[in-house]
């Protein structure tokens, strides 16, 4: 009897699922649909512009001293909009949710140290030039005695749950990530480095100038640098916003060619020399 | 990614998000009873502790509190942090839902009528056999609807345990839906949620029946 | 020697004063009804009495020994309280049956837990006093399925199968419907008959005059008057008791 409900349950579940797969299916679409028109028809020029962020992803994007978000990606984009005459706006996204709150309208972009993945290219963002070389490193403490990925082997490991780090561990770093313990994603970046401090994990997975900017920032850190595979950073709008990403870029270049972009860059010694404008 | 794939990894996260559930259960139920009886205490002190703890653990979000018990003790003391989720997730979640379970038990309690009390009082029936013999079972066939209220909200809360990194149903949900760019995962974990609740309600249900044997 | 023995009973709650000085003294097979307007402290005596109120100042005994006594002025009671429990049952106004239990449980599960006595006796005893008050065939059911009536008779039931020395009654019929006062009329009468001790608070003229012994007029915290029922309804002393009963002159 109980094995005929669960079995009951479990197709009922399955045809559920199915269906309403279907329907999520058709949704996106017109979802995504829905601001090319009214982008189109509204061919008024644009007076506002909302940059979607990590509001915890220093140095890219974080809430300065001044308690007003800053960062390298917030202050070229608060350039730009001065540039193309737009009044700036910042919009705190949820990572893992970042480009459902895209499509929703909640911001125009994604500009946060965003790891460019194929499977957005697939899903129909557009996706601007790559502006940054990462990659992706081993925060562990100083004292610890891990010196490779291989040490690791059997510990526990913490990555942010939306970030490319946790996408490549379950992708093309599978391998690795099974020889881990455990893999624990947490919802934020200091919740990852909190698991370190706390002794719950033993290394965290992070892109490197998160890294740099934490070690520097605090003592008893140090990087292990592996070639895990590179990666470039990129800014995401919506898929029928081609026109807004040229125009975006064509402010970029100009700042890159007046100098502004290199001196923004000089405040994050972090970073720059992997910033591919200045290369 | 196909859907039974989906299925079948969120499934394994399903074992945690009923070790949440039943563990949060097994715990809160008993301690909401202490709480309850501290809180009806003659000694001032004792019942203003336990009016604090209710008062503190309802006023406040249960997800400030996961945070607070999972990593305050680091912060404070500088005590590891957990690397067993579980411990730190369901003391929060067991000592959140005491809070609510005491006001139950305690309207429960309050709403008997003191004739019941007297009689058993006459009838020589000591303080401890008139709780546990008259009060208590009809106090839990008054407060059981209220009961399965909670039950019903611990299902869908245990997914904040996601925020200490807990890698139960709707945290794996997450991931996958990250690492696919879909949707699916979600309605996936709503189906779960929903078929949760419906198996709860069910029983809950059943057992409500079981009790309405007399009437009040 | 008297079953119980109240004296000097003194019993406030705030300001009012609700007993003052009162004394009563009930013998074995004696069956006392307490008359009076309400608010004249009547019932006040009898939760006094069975230990639901604490008194002031005054003495309470069972049976010649000393639940209360009265120590510089103050009214000290036994530290434990429970084998005079055992003397006296109380029946109440509201019936306040165990409405989760079966009317076999109400009744038996007191004199088992609390009382400790055989299982197998007590159901006997239960079972032949429920027969007595025609409920032989309501062992089964829950208090909710019975008549006002029928959960007052399962109450005096309860009480009896504590085998009490004393059985006191509140107001037993001032909560039933008027075509129900008879049944439980006739169960007290039944017991009187059979000389159980018992003090009746009641409103019922025609029937304290019928069962009782003794009757009491109270008022205004005091005894105002008492002795047999011819006396007290036919050959009324106090002017306050002729005003009283001639209310209830139809």
């Amino acid at each position: 009897m109980k094995r005929v409900l669960a079995l009951v349950l479990a197709l009922l579940m399955a045809a559920l699922t199915f269906g309403l797969a279907g329907c999520g299916a058709k949704t996106e679409e017109t979802t995504t649909a829905a601001p090319d028109a009214t982008q189109e028809a509204t061919d008024a020029p644009r007076t506002i512009f909302t940059m979607g962020i990590d509001p915890e992803y220093p140095p890219f994007s974080y809430l300065g001293d001044d308690g007003d978000y800053t960062g390298f990606d917030v202050e070229v984009c608060k350039a730009v909009c001065e540039k193309l005459g737009w009044e700036f706006k910042v919009f705190g996204v949820n990572w893992d949710e970042k480009l459902v709150q895209l499509d929703a309208g909640e911001c125009d972009c994604v500009w946060s140290g965003m790891t460019i993945l194929d499977s957005m290219k697939e899903a129909g963002y557009v996706i601007s030039n790559p502006y940054f070389d990462n990659e992706q490193v081993l925060l562990v403490k100083e004292d610890s005695p891990y010196q490779s990925a291989a040490d690791l082997k059997g510990k526990d490991v913490a990555v942010q749950l939306g970030t490319s780090g946790e996408s490549l561990l379950n992708d093309d770093l599978k391998e690795l990530a099974d020889s881990f313990g455990q893999v624990v994603t947490a919802d934020s970046f200091l919740k990852c480095f909190t698991e370190l401090a706390g002794n719950a994990v033993d290394a965290v997975f992070v892109d490197k100038p998160v890294a740099d900017s934490y070690v520097a920032k605090n003592e008893g850190y140090r990087i292990i640098d592996e070639d895990f595979g590179a990666e470039q950073y990129g800014i995401a709008f919506r898929s029928g916003d081609a026109t807004l990403c040229e125009q975006v870029e064509g402010a970029v270049e100009a700042l890159v060619a007046d100098g502004t972009y290199a001196a923004i860059a000089a405040k994050y010694p972090d970073i720059e020399g992997n910033l591919l404008y200045l290369k | 990614m196909d859907l039974l794939t989906i299925i079948l990894k969120m499934a394994e996260g399903l074992e945690k998000t009923c070790a949440i559930f039943f563990l949060t259960l097994l715990f809160s139920i008993p301690l909401g009873m202490v709480v309850a009886l501290l809180r009806g205490s003659k000694l001032k002190i004792v019942s203003g502790i336990a009016r604090a703890y209710i008062s503190v653990l309802r006023g406040t979000p249960l997800m400030l509190q996961l945070i607070a018990v999972t990593y305050g003790p680091y912060y404070l003391f500088g005590i590891s942090v957990s690397r067993n989720k579980l411990i730190p997730v369901v003391i929060a979640f067991a000592i959140n839902y005491a809070a609510y379970f005491a006001e139950i038990y305690r309207s429960g309690i309050e709403s008997m009528p003191v004739g019941q009390y007297e009689a058993a009082e006459v009838l020589g029936y000591t303080k401890v056999q008139t709780f546990f013999k008259i009060i208590l079972p009809q106090v839990i066939r008054r407060i059981l609807p209220s009961i399965t209220n909670e039950i019903v909200t611990l299902v869908k809360d245990t997914s904040m345990a996601f925020t200490v990194s807990y890698q139960e149903m709707f945290t794996i949900g997450k991931q996958i839906a990250n690492s696919q760019t879909s949707f699916v995962p979600f309605i996936v974990a709503g189906v779960f949620y929903y078929v949760f609740n419906a198996i709860v309600s069910f029983v809950m249900g059943r057992v409500e029946k079981a009790m309405s044997y007399y009437k009040i | 020697m008297p079953v119980l023995s109240m004296t000097n009973i003194q019993k406030s709650f705030g300001e009012n004063h609700v007993l003052k000085d009162i004394s009563l003294h009930v013998d074995q097979r004696e069956v006392v009804s307490i008359i009076g307007p309400s608010g004249s402290g009547k019932s006040t005596l009898l939760r006094c009495a069975t230990f639901l109120e604490t008194i002031d100042a005054g003495e309470i005994a069972y049976m010649d020994q000393k639940a209360v006594q009265t120590v510089n002025g103050k009214a000290v009671y036994a530290k434990n309280l429970k084998p005079f429990r055992k003397d006296f049952g109380l029946v109440f106004q509201n019936f306040n049956l165990f409405p989760h239990r079966t009317v076999l449980k109400n009744v038996t599960d007191a004199p088992i837990s609390v009382l400790h006595r055989d299982p197998k006796e007590v159901k006997a005893l239960a079972e032949e006093l429920l027969g007595k008050m025609g409920l032989a065939d309501r062992a089964g059911a829950y208090p909710c399925e019975l008549s006002g009536g029928q959960q007052q008779r399962v109450s005096i039931v309860r009480a009896l199968a504590m085998q009490p020395k004393i059985l006191f009654f509140d107001e037993p019929t001032s909560a039933l419907d008027p075509e129900l006062t008879g049944e439980v009329l006739k169960v007290i009468k039944q017991l009187a008959e059979e000389h159980m001790t018992m003090v009746i608070v009641t409103h019922e003229m025609a029937f304290a005059r019928a069962v009782s012994d003794r009757v009491i007029f109270m008022d205004g915290g005091v005894i105002v008057e008492q002795g047999r029922p011819e006396d007290v309804f036919g050959d009324t002393q106090e002017e306050r008791t002729k005003q009283f009963l001639r209310h209830y002159e139809r």
